[in-house]
């Protein structure tokens, strides 16, 4: 591989391409277009001035998880959190640690807590049902508790399951607002490596 | 020094830079990496984000040598950011260097 002007910018080119919408990217390889041709009018060489800049690479990476990232918080989706966490952890190995595993662990607990507001506003009715027969007179089981406690206390489970599947939202609402404002700190705070390609 | 230290304080460094004075890429590049070894390709991804995040903006500026240059300039709100960065930067510096020369003191 030689390290010229052309190869630094193909480099990046394939790396964004795809990823990038086309004018970004145009735009992107203009600035190092022009910084190799300001370093050129002042002697310096090819190889030098790419040797200066650094790897292309670790340059693509931090470009692709600033646009993902970006991205997901002007479009707010699952798919694409999962794309910024995913690009931000190609940054460097630390953020298997940093991002990884947060984003596992709160995506587990707000799983947990949407799966606990369903079971409780499904679980609701039915004993809600289960207490209304025998105030109808279809009597069937016995409870340990009056039927019309019964009602009372389905009432209150299911009226819990949703307040829990709706506090779930604002969390995870919260979480991605915050996990944004996170991943923008992070990207400008770690360094790339060459090690995770 | 620590790579990773480093590219944290990237971003108040070109701040700083461009409260000085308008800068085009290469030439901010260059004010930087005199001082600091750092990949300046990292450089035009953060002026990027900074333009992003409205606090600076570009503009094309004819130059004797050959076609136009892009020139970037800090916004109001990119001047702010500079000013604050740059009290936080100067007081964490001074306690830091007042801690490690206390601990130098201390071991004499």
């Amino acid at each position: 591989m030689q390290k010229n002007e052309q190869e630094y910018l193909a480099i990046l080119r394939t790396r964004l391409s795809g990823t990038l919408p086309q004018e970004n990217l145009d735009d992107i390889l203009s600035d190092y277009a022009e910084h190799f041709r300001i370093g050129k009018s002042k002697g310096r060489s090819e190889e030098d001035l790419y040797t200066s800049l650094g790897s292309p690479e670790e340059v693509a990476r931090e470009i692709k998880a600033t646009y993902m990232v970006t991205k997901a918080e002007e479009t707010r989706s699952c798919g694409n959190i999962l794309h910024a966490v995913l690009s931000t952890i190609g940054l460097g190995l630390f953020n298997l640690v940093f991002v990884l595993v947060p984003f596992i662990v709160l995506v587990i607990l707000l799983g947990l807590i949407f799966l606990a507001g369903v079971m409780f506003s499904v679980m609701g009715p039915v004993m809600f049902v289960f207490a209304l027969l025998p105030i109808l007179g279809i009597s069937s089981f016995d409870f340990w508790f009056s039927p019309a406690a019964g009602l009372f206390f389905s009432i209150g489970i299911t009226s819990f399951g949703i307040l829990m599947i709706i506090g779930d939202y604002y969390l995870a609402r919260t979480f991605y607002y915050l996990g944004i404002r996170y991943l923008k700190w992070n990207i400008n705070v770690i360094k790339g490596t060459e090690s995770i390609v | 020094m620590n790579v990773q230290f480093k590219k944290g304080v990237l971003e108040i460094c070109v701040l700083s830079v461009l409260a000085h004075k308008d800068c085009y890429g290469y030439e901010l590049v260059n004010e930087i990496s005199k001082r600091i070894d750092i990949s300046e390709g990292t450089i035009y991804p953060l002026l990027r984000r900074l333009k992003d995040d409205g606090f600076v903006t570009t503009y094309l500026q004819e130059s004797v040598e050959g076609p136009p240059r892009k020139y970037y300039r800090l916004t109001e709100s990119g001047r702010t950011k500079e000013h604050d960065q740059k009290e936080e930067w100067m007081q964490f510096a001074s306690s830091v260097n007042e801690l490690l020369e206390g601990v130098a003191n201390a071991e004499e």
